[in-house]
């Protein structure tokens, strides 16, 4: 089929285009020089913006957590549901939405490829059971290695060229796209209800510490030629004061980069940039994460923005999990998972006039908007920990007017309002730096090559909003911004129109991008191996990988390792 | 004035949060009529199900009033939301009658099935009857469970009526099941007979007082002392003597429990602790 | 002869993927590492009641039909039906259940799986608590306090402690296996010096047997692993324990609120709980305190007792209030080798784990209202398709009794209770034997479903039998559109 989109403005920061008038040519779902125009769809972007379909690095939308998190809330549920309409499935939302439910809700909003973050390998297939089925999007999930413990043994024992090769055996084997870090070594310790402090303290019984781990991933990534960089939640996350644990976490790699190539992402960076001795003192530490990210050239972040709502926390990291049950008395899961990783639910509400909660605000926010460059910095709010996805419109509204986030700052707890830095913050982000932070920027520190841009040969991926940057000013009429950003003009999918007037039209199958990495001399399964996969785990080795069959549309992506 | 009487026996269930005086306000006969209604999992229109009658008073507060007769024991979601007006039943009604109600008042000469009154803000309900299991109760998962109003029974109640209650005034003139006040927070509630089991389980504060039997006392509540009477509400006091009990411990709560001294001398064992 | 590795089998919660199956003709003729209920399970499944043919119900009696004529009634059954249950669901694959769902909603039905009558109160309290839990191998290599609580894995999960909790080995604790070996020696010694003893002095007159419960707990000083269990009555179980709790009927909830309270130090004011004294349960919590890594499974013992989800809310928070000293988790034992999947996939698809009505076109939860035993008591469905399950043997008789009124159609491979019943029959193949997919262990690990030998000729898949209900449901509905 052959689509052409006319006279839109577009934005292509990856191809040099920012808000030119220009057509689009779309065939057989890639972008293409052009169409027969006689023959080809036409749709009139007159007046409108056609961007890139939208990239989102992190959020957790599939596996067991978010469906843990999803079976103990029906109270989340049950006020915010989606009718069955002739081409789609019902569902429910808010803060955990079901899986179909989650693809019609990205693709109203003009997203086309999510990256689920947190992936334990030994419940893979439910994670991908659940991408499966969640519809119009390409996706892909990164497995947790951080505490993974064939991972700690190699690294205790320098074997990092054994390490690559089983990472390269386990993220194949899982069907993964990174490696996923989170509190290292922190999850281990938590098996005994411990945690781990500081990037120098020991593992208990594991003689290694989170910095060791750490590096030791990082040069593994990098023997594998993975795409993306090693994805770390830092040590210490949600403590006050774990700022200095984030900047050594950036340091501590300082050495391994090479070509100013980013070689670390520090994901949901709003939880770890906390100032202050404790909750009372607690202020933001934005500013000197800013100042060490706009220093470097080896370090992507992604905002983890708070918004102020009823949402659910869930991350693998067991130990803060607890500490936010603790404060908040909310119920609280938990689930371990076997020599790999923990993981941890909590509803949680953001209130406006909680102190903390504003401050939390305020940090993702001033990340943002102190990094000069927007290609470092992305737009999430680390969905659902934050805060829904779907208030994606709202955080850019605040990115692109100063008068958005006064509105706001009125509204907050005074004390907070006299410790944030916002009001201090005159810049204003234009739609190409929002292109980037919602797009450009995430597909290129995934390096998705046929994501993210509108160049020949890309992906057929479009997001139309119904915007145009002639007339509007985004400083002031915010609202109007937030409203298109909402909702879709059009979405295209694989050069498909998926959602119109206000409609999905179309219910697609998205891809599972996965890595198939080629390592020179592939991870064995002695029977050694096979022994100690029996000590380690209660599965038996065969029946741990993940087959291509749980893939509704499998997209394998070739990796060259140099190992 | 709108009277209601349905047109058949029910067998499916059906699903009227669209009998509420707010939304029939203002709205002719005929509109009413083409209320959406849900019946298993058809949509029809309330005029379907429904004769709807308009009969034409000057009382302001009658003119409000929606009266229905007949059994409506498979109709859920009766005055659910409402703010206003009242209803007048006349027969057995279905699940969830008042869910979330913030004004008004719904009388019942009848029975009535769980969660009446669930999440209830304010507003009375009075029913003349028994009622199932939740009464006031949250919905799953939600620990917001009544947080005003007045519920008043004069029959028995099923289980868990009043759990996560924050506020308001539950009185039964009957007998109260098990997990009476589970988990409630404030307010109070009054049972004149007998409670099942596990009365105030894990409560955190608040008030409840049983003028009857209750089997045993959680070993998690410890005696406090003996009351020769209790408030129930403004203007209403009962005369004792009551056992007070504090707890559940188990929460650091401290809630009140009341059971009559008279109907309870299984429990003397305890004034040798005080 | 062929022999198959890593098979999962296809019988209890514990999902045990280690079985080896030896394949002759077509047939499985030997079963290795698995227990009696595997065995019997790949040995025996192929009875005489096996189902072959499709039936429908012609005047009053099943009469063999083709597949065409079974799948349309089934359709035109549910297609028509106002307010139809889908019921089952258990003991078939994942893939089998998204297809049950799509067919729910797409029939505006109540599907609903065998939690209903099972964990599904466990459900409801960890809705409002929480649970902190682990997959099962982290008990194996962590656990030194293994608690039982109102189950009797011996017999209904045969392999479950050897497996993964008392009997098993881990990385950080050692197999209580060999303790447990010595103890029944000593105690088959024991047995035979009293017997010889009362041969001798009392002619032969039994002496009441010993209840552990009033020894003094001497057995939980020991070091390594220790196993409690804690039940109504001494089972199977019960006599390989450390320590045995025999709780009063009903009692179970006060018991765990005096657990709560102690873990507190909190001073009680009664002696005893359920009929066990306060000292004893003292030293239980003390226990408790003080493990590494405990954990307490429950059973339906738990579950179904006087008390039911409020039984399960109790044992929740107290495991959540132990990890205020220790790590402590806790794990349903779940019956149905696939009942964890059905929730799971429940969850993801619409967010709810059973109990879902689609009726209105969306999921609506709220067990007690949507739940098939609560619709079926109420009267209200008029139409049921039950997959995999056997509702008239083990359904509330009332329940039963309507449900044998709606027009009824079973998926299932055998001729059980409720297929005599049925108006439609369409026969499946074994899942997990015959035919492959996902299940999910008890604790949340999926695992790979075999097919490891061929269906008798002419058997379809569940997911094969759903896919043509679905596909043919559709063309009706929308031939319906069409002329309307």
């Amino acid at each position: 089929m052959e689509l052409l989109i006319r006279n839109g403005f577009v934005y292509d920061p990856i191809n040099g285009v920012d808000g030119e008038k220009m057509d689009i040519a779309v065939k057989d779902g890639k972008i293409v020089e052009k169409v027969n125009e006689r023959k080809a769809r036409k749709i009139d972007a007159f007046g409108m913006m056609v961007m890139p379909g939208g990239v989102d690095i992190h959020c957790h939308i599939a596996g067991s957590e978010v469906n843990s998190g999803r079976l103990l809330r029906p109270e989340d549920h049950f006020r915010d549901f989606e009718r069955k309409t002739a081409v789609t499935r019902s569902g429910v939302g808010y803060s955990i939405p079901s899986t179909f439910t989650t693809g019609y809700r990205y693709s109203r909003m003009g997203y086309t490829t999510i990256m689920n973050p947190s992936m334990p390998p030994l419940e893979a297939k439910h994670t991908h059971e659940e991408l499966s089925d969640t519809p119009m999007v390409d996706k892909a999930s990164y497995p947790l290695l951080g505490d993974w413990w064939f991972v700690l043994e190699y690294l205790k024992d320098g074997k990092i060229e054994e390490c690559a090769r089983h990472v390269a055996w386990i993220i194949t084997s899982t069907k993964g796209y990174a490696i996923k870090i989170v509190n290292a070594g922190g999850l281990e310790a938590w098996g005994f209800g411990g945690n781990v402090q500081s990037l120098d303290d020991q593992i208990p019984c594991f003689c290694i510490t989170p910095r060791e781990i750490i590096r030791g991933l990082c040069k593994v990534n990098r023997l594998l030629n993975l795409p993306h960089t090693i994805h770390v939640h830092t040590n210490n996350l949600g403590k006050p004061g774990n700022y200095i644990t984030a900047l050594e976490t950036m340091k501590c790699i300082e050495d391994l980069a090479t070509e100013n190539k980013p070689i670390i992402h520090i994901t949901h960076c709003q939880f770890s940039a906390f100032k202050g001795g404790d909750w009372r003192t607690l202020e933001s530490g934005a500013e000197e994460i800013a100042n060490y990210v706009n220093a470097h050239s080896h370090v992507t972040l992604d905002m983890g923005q708070v918004i102020f709502t009823d949402t659910t926390t869930m991350t693998a990291d067991g130990p803060f999990q607890y500490t936010l049950y603790e404060l908040s008395g909310n119920k609280w899961v938990n689930h371990d998972v076997e020599t790999e990783t923990s993981a941890g639910i909590v509803p949680f509400h953001y209130l406006r006039k909680s102190y903390v909660h504003a401050i939390q605000w305020s940090i993702g926010l001033e990340l943002a908007l102190l990094i000069k460059d927007p290609w470092k910095i992305f737009l999430t709010t680390d969905h659902p920990n934050g805060g829904p996805f779907t208030s994606y419109p709202r955080i850019i509204a605040w990115l692109m007017s100063r008068k958005a986030r006064e509105a706001t700052l009125k509204k907050i707890n005074p004390r907070a309002r006299s410790r944030s830095l916002l009001p201090s913050i005159n810049r204003e982000l234009s739609f190409k730096e929002i292109a980037i932070m919602t797009r450009a920027g995430q597909a290129k520190a995934l390096g998705l090559k046929g994501k993210g841009h509108l160049g020949i040969g890309a992906d057929a991926d479009i997001a139309i909003y119904n915007l145009n940057p002639e007339t509007i000013d985004p400083s002031k009429k915010y609202r109007i911004v937030r409203k298109a950003f909402k909702r879709a003009a059009y979405t295209i999918k694989n050069g498909k129109i998926v959602f119109k007037n206000g409609e999905i039209v179309k219910h697609l199958d998205g891809a599972t991008m996965w890595l198939d990495v080629k390592v020179s001399e592939p991870a064995k399964i002695s029977e050694d191996m096979r022994r100690r996969f029996r000590e380690y785990w209660t599965v038996e080795c065969e029946n741990y990988p993940v087959t291509e069959n749980y893939l509704e549309i499998s997209q394998p992506i070739n990796v060259e390792a140099k190992v | 004035m709108i009277t209601l009487t349905p047109k058949k026996e029910f067998r499916f269930p059906v699903i009227a949060e669209c009998i509420n005086p707010d939304i029939f306000h203002d709205k002719t006969t005929k509109e009413i009529e083409e209320l959406k209604i849900w019946e298993g999992n058809k949509q029809k229109m309330l005029g379907e199900l429904f004769k709807v009658e308009e009969n034409r008073t000057e009382n302001p507060q009658e003119r409000e009033a929606i009266t229905i007769n007949g059994n409506l024991n498979k109709v859920r979601r009766i005055g659910a939301g409402m703010k206003s007006g009242e209803i007048i039943i006349h027969g057995d009604v279905g699940m969830h009658l008042g869910e979330e109600m913030k004004g008004g008042k719904i009388t019942v000469h009848g029975n009535v099935g769980s969660w009446a009154g669930s999440m209830m803000k304010s507003g009375t309900i009075e029913i003349h009857g028994n009622v199932s299991d939740y009464l006031g109760a949250p919905y799953r998962g939600s620990i917001e469970g009544m947080r005003g109003g007045k519920i008043v029974v004069y029959g028995n109640v099923g289980n868990e009526a009043g759990a996560y209650m924050k506020n308001g005034l539950i009185k039964i003139y009957g007998n109260a099941g098990q997990f009476l006040g589970l988990r409630m927070r404030d307010g109070t509630i009054f049972v004149e007979k007998d409670s099942g089991g596990r009365a105030g389980a894990c409560m955190k504060g608040g008030k409840i007082v049983v003028g009857g039997f209750l089997e045993s006392v959680l070993p998690t509540f410890t005696i406090d002392s003996i009351k020769e009477k209790v408030k129930i509400e403004e203007g209403e006091t009962i005369a004792g003597p009551f056992y007070l009990f504090i707890g559940d411990l188990v929460e650091n709560g401290e809630g009140k429990l009341y059971l009559s001294k008279e109907k309870n001398p299984h429990l003397n064992h305890y004034e040798r602790l005080l | 002869m062929t022999v198959v590795k890593a098979v999962t089998c296809p019988v209890c919660g514990s999902l045990c993927d280690d079985i080896e199956l030896t394949v002759e003709d077509g047939r499985i003729v030997k079963v290795k590492n698995g227990c009696a209920l595997c065995e019997s399970k790949f040995l025996g499944y192929n009875s005489e009641h096996r189902l072959l043919k499709p039936l429908i119900r012609k005047k009053e009696e099943l009469v063999k039909v083709s597949w065409k004529e079974a799948v349309g009634r089934a359709a035109e059954i549910l297609a028509e039906a106002n307010y139809p249950i889908l019921y089952g669901w258990s003991s078939t694959s994942c893939e089998a259940i998204s297809l049950g769902l799509e067919l729910a909603e797409e029939v505006g039905g109540v599907i609903d799986n065998t939690s209903v009558v099972c964990h599904g109160p466990s459900i409801l309290s960890i809705q409002e608590v929480g649970i902190p839990s682990c997959t099962l191998g982290q008990i194996r290599h962590r656990a030194d306090l293994v608690v039982y609580w109102g189950s009797n894995p011996w017999s209904a999960h045969p392999r479950h402690i050897e497996r993964y909790t008392a009997f098993s080995e881990g990385r950080f604790e050692r197999s209580a296996w060999k303790g447990y070996l010595n103890k029944i020696k000593a105690s088959i010694v024991r047995k035979k010096i009293e017997s010889a003893i009362r041969r001798v002095f009392f002619k032969g007159k039994p002496s009441a047997p010993s209840n552990i419960r009033n020894e003094p707990p001497s057995t939980l000083q020991k070091e390594g692993r220790k196993l409690i269990i804690i039940d109504v009555r001494k089972t199977r179980s019960a006599e390989i324990a450390d320590y045995f709790i025999q709780v009063e009927p009903n009692k179970d909830y006060e018991l765990l609120q005096a657990f709560r309270a102690l873990i507190r130090d909190q001073e009680i004011d009664v002696d005893t709980v359920a009929g066990v004294p306060v000292e004893y349960l003292e030293e239980v919590a003390d226990l408790m305190i003080r493990c590494d890594f405990g954990v307490l499974f429950f059973g339906l013992g738990l579950t179904m007792s006087s008390g039911k989800l409020r039984n399960i809310d109790a044992a929740l928070s107290l495991v959540r209030d132990l990890n205020m000293w220790t790590k402590f988790v806790i794990m349903p034992m779940r019956g149905h080798f696939n009942v964890t999947g059905a929730n799971t996939v429940f969850t993801w698809q619409t967010g709810y784990p059973y109990a879902v009505d689609f009726s209105l076109g969306y999921p609506q939860y709220n067990p007690g209202e949507t739940s098939v035993v609560d619709v079926l008591l109420r009267k209200e469905s008029d139409a049921a398709l039950i997959i995999a399950s056997d509702p008239v043997a083990n359904f509330p008789k009332a329940a039963a009794e309507h449900l044998v009124k709606n027009l009824l159609i079973v998926i299932d491979p055998h001729m059980n209770a409720t297929a005599q019943l049925a108006d439609v029959v369409l026969p499946s193949s074994f899942v997990g034997i015959e035919a492959g997919g996902t299940a999910y262990r008890m604790d949340h690990v999926p695992l790979p479903l075999k097919k490891v030998v061929d269906p008798p000729r002419g058997i379809l898949s569940d997911e094969e039998i759903l896919r043509r209900i679905l596909a043919e449901v559709r063309k009706i509905k929308k031939r319906r559109a069409e002329e309307s």
